[in-house]
């Protein structure tokens, strides 16, 4: 197997609540090739997040199992960007930037430049000393990416990071992940609710149910790469797998919005 | 807050206390209980001198910082031991949280009993009660630490020696920081309370001790020395903070050490190298008192100081309006203006020149107490032509009274003032000896004027060269650096100074080449030097006058 490569296999996570239990996921089956850009998206609450977080490493699985092969000894298995950036507040631009290095033991002199890489890749050179407190939404989303490719992970799992942004930033944003990831080739698994992000950008859309989660269609998107996010929305295909992907989801969104007015109830 | 908002709360405490000061004045309010200020004020520098407030405050200090230490230290440790390990918590919190509600100051008469009332009482009083307040605060600020700023460590590969010191305790530091203030605080407050019951000395004892004997405007000395020693406390724990806790919004600035910063740039704000102007005239008065009798060191000390402050303010309030009024503008040639190199805020600059005239003020009036009332009339005229010099509709240096205005306050009004300072009286001689320094001083200012004479122009500030011409403005250059020769040597021929101050005519050469590069150009870059000429040449002569009074004082009596 190579690294990279995601097998999930009927996976059970439950969560305890004031309403007793709640499974997240129940019996998700997932296989990601290694080197492939695939995205997820789902009604919210449906248990995108407690996936990548059972494959990061942050939360147990019940049942079941999640395996990412590793690569060899020396680089981290995965790494992964979350909402709003996951920013530490307390450290500099350039010090956030080199966490991930820092974690994996290496010297400040060898991180340096690999940070100024970075914030060269994301054009934050001149806020390497910044706190972030002085940046904006969209400039700590960058951190927080550039923090993720600079640990240099197999796999890349990314939790809706571009949800907060504004559409152009967002859009920007979506480029400048095209263009890193077609330069290294390496696995990256996308968590959006937005149909069109995940269209953009995904060599496969994986659709997952509501609450309890399960992968319930799979659709292969044809653009050819490189691809640009932008002029691919006037593309007719992009239209029509819109649409597809929507007649799965909406039920799926109609059936969350049901079980969040019954815990209502309750 | 609008610019009245600001105006109203910087004045309305000066309306107080003069309010205050002149209820008492008429009688309307009792003196013995409520002392003006002006009598705070000089019993608070006789207490200082006497050296009995810095005995007083310093033991209070030393059981502050010592009982804070012993408190604080170990409350920190343990409560970051409470915020991370649950047992900790369990074990700790039901213990603290019942002792945390008990006014510590209560504990004293309990700690007495087992230590008796010497200086250990006090510092464990202090101690425990410090410990209590931040151990709780502490282990609340590390449970607030956002717990996926964990997960982000987590997804790193951090384990918990890592998760420890990158993750919870610099995000528990801004709430350690904030606990620490409140201790502080707390403290503070303690030790008075402590003091007056139990204490031979510091500044609680003297409080208290003030009030058994009714002397209440001891009593409120050591009050504001006591908020004295709070605000220096708030000032040294930001400085801690900004160090401690460098990313928080309120402290993200350059990251080079604040205060150096900060007094760096003050320093060129105030424009120092200008001072010469506040400090000559206040030596040649004080010079004249010298010889008409004896001089007060510390007397002449304070007006130096004072008369800086107020040079010093009316800089800063100066550049403040020549911002506001668009006459100085980046590329302009000489200009100190620390407004348009972006180091500080219009705002900023504002404040500083009230903080440096109120600093002046409280000066004037303690001067005003030992010598007499010219000080206040002479204190109240510098400072409103000082701030008038550039602000408001009738701005003096906007109306070509700008000379004028110098010449009478950096000469005769400072020199006069000086020697009435020191010896309650201000003859005419006083006031005719310093025309020569009010004649150079003024050049200065003309000399400045001159050089900027077209850009003025442009921008319609009216000075005395604008409305005179390029020919007008030379010929009255010539006017104030002949005039104070001239009158110089009238003076002494005149008997009225003592030869020996014609040494300040050695500096004729000096004036001689500054007329004769004002005379040459008219262009602003070349016309440069004759600013440093005349400051030069206001600074040596004053000196060299200076010096021939006090070889006046030397020789035998006529």
């Amino acid at each position: 197997m190579r690294a990279g490569t995601i097998s999930v296999t009927d996976l059970h996570v439950t969560f305890r609540s004031r309403q007793g239990l709640v499974a997240a996921l129940a019996g998700l089956t997932l296989d990601i090739t290694a080197g492939e850009l695939a995205c997820i998206v789902g009604p919210s609450g449906c248990g995108k997040t407690t996936l990548l977080r059972v494959l990061a490493g942050l939360q147990p699985a019940d049942a079941g199992h999640a395996w990412i092969q590793p690569a060899d000894a020396a680089r981290p298995t995965a790494g992964m960007v979350f909402q709003n950036g996951g920013v530490f507040p307390w450290y500099t631009v350039a010090e956030n930037v080199g966490y991930g290095l820092r974690m994996r033991g290496i010297a400040p002199a060898q991180r340096a430049p690999i940070v100024r890489r970075w914030l060269a890749e994301i054009g934050l050179e001149r806020f390497a000393d910044a706190y972030p407190a002085q940046l904006s939404g969209g400039m700590l989303q960058r951190v927080g990416l550039a923090r993720a490719f600079a640990y240099d992970p197999a796999v890349l799992l990314m939790d809706e990071p571009f949800a907060a942004l504004d559409a152009q930033n967002r859009l920007l944003l979506q480029q400048t992940l095209l263009r890193q990831w077609e330069g290294d080739g390496r696995t990256v698994l996308f968590v959006t609710h937005g149909i069109d992000e995940a269209l953009a950008l995904g060599d496969r859309v994986y659709v997952m149910s509501a609450r309890p989660g399960r992968i319930i269609a799979t659709i292969d998107v044809p653009f050819q790469r490189p691809r640009d996010a932008a002029a691919l929305r006037s593309d007719p295909r992009f239209g029509t797998l819109y649409g597809e992907i929507w007649s799965v989801l909406r039920d799926e969104v109609a059936r969350a919005r049901d079980a969040e007015r019954d815990e209502a109830d309750i | 807050m609008t610019r009245r908002d600001r105006a109203l709360s910087l004045l309305s405490p000066l309306a107080l206390l003069l309010v205050w000061e002149l209820a008492v004045a008429s009688t309307w309010l009792n003196r013995i209980f409520y002392p003006p200020p002006s009598e705070v004020l000089v019993t608070l520098v006789e207490l200082a001198m006497s050296g009995q407030l810095v005995r007083d405050a310093g033991i209070s200090l030393l059981r502050v910082t010592v009982g804070f230490v012993l408190g604080a230290v170990p409350a920190i440790v343990v409560g970051i031991l409470m915020g991370i390990a649950a047992p900790v918590r369990a074990a700790v919190r039901p213990l603290a949280a019942a002792i945390y509600p008990i006014p510590k100051i209560a504990l004293l008469p309990l700690i007495i009993v087992s230590l008796g009332i010497g200086e250990t009482s006090k510092i464990v009083t202090i101690a425990v009660s410090v410990f209590f307040l931040v151990v709780l605060n502490v282990a609340a600020s590390v449970l607030q630490v956002d717990p996926r700023m964990f997960d982000v460590a987590r997804s790193f590969g951090a384990r918990a020696r890592e998760l420890f010191w990158t993750v919870a305790l610099p995000g528990s530091m801004p709430g350690i920081m904030a606990s620490i203030k409140l201790g502080v605080g707390y403290a503070l407050t303690l030790i008075v309370g402590i003091e007056f019951v139990g204490a031979n000395d510091g500044i609680g004892r003297l409080i208290w001790q003030s009030y058994e004997v009714y002397a209440i405007d001891r009593m409120v000395a050591a009050l504001i020395v006591v908020a004295l020693i709070g605000w220096l406390a708030t000032v040294l724990l930001d400085e801690v903070e900004y160090l401690l806790v460098p990313w928080q919004a309120t402290s993200v600035r350059i990251r080079e050490t604040r205060m150096q910063h900060y007094a760096r740039t003050w320093w060129r704000a105030m424009r120092p190298w200008s001072y010469t102007a506040a400090i000559i005239p206040v030596l040649l008065g004080s010079s004249i008192a010298a010889v008409a009798g004896t001089v007060d060191g510390w007397l002449l000390f304070l007006t130096l100081i004072g008369s800086v402050a107020i040079q010093g303010g009316t800089n800063l309030i100066n550049d403040y309006y020549d911002y506001q009024k668009g006459t100085d503008r980046p590329g302009s040639i000489g200009t100190g203006d620390a407004i348009l190199q972006g180091a500080l805020t219009p705002r900023q600059v504002f404040a500083g020149g009230l903080v440096a005239f109120a600093l002046g003020a409280v000066i004037g009036l303690y001067l005003v107490s030992v010598s007499g009332p010219l000080i206040l009339w002479i204190g109240i005229a510098s400072l409103a032509v000082g701030f008038f010099y550039t602000a408001g509709p009738f701005a003096l240096a906007y109306h070509g009274l700008g000379e004028l205005a110098v010449f009478i306050f950096m000469g005769p009004v400072i020199v006069a003032g000086s020697y009435y300072v020191q010896r309650q009286d201000a003859p005419l001689g006083v006031v005719l000896a310093a025309l020569p320094v009010g004649f150079l001083v003024a050049a200065i200012l003309h000399a400045n004027n001159l050089r900027d004479l077209d850009g003025d122009r442009r921008s319609g500030k009216r000075t005395l060269a604008t409305i005179l011409g390029r020919a007008g403005a030379r010929t009255e250059l010539y006017v104030l650096l002949i005039g104070a020769y001239v009158v110089l040597s009238a003076l002494v021929v005149a008997g009225i100074t003592p030869w020996p101050t014609l040494l300040g005519l050695v500096t004729l050469p000096v004036a001689v080449r500054l007329m004769r590069i004002a005379a040459a150009e008219s262009e602003p870059a070349r016309l440069q030097p004759i600013v440093p000429l005349a400051a030069q040449l206001h600074l040596q002569t004053g000196v060299l006058m200076i010096v021939g009074w006090l070889v006046a004082l030397a020789l035998p009596r006529t």
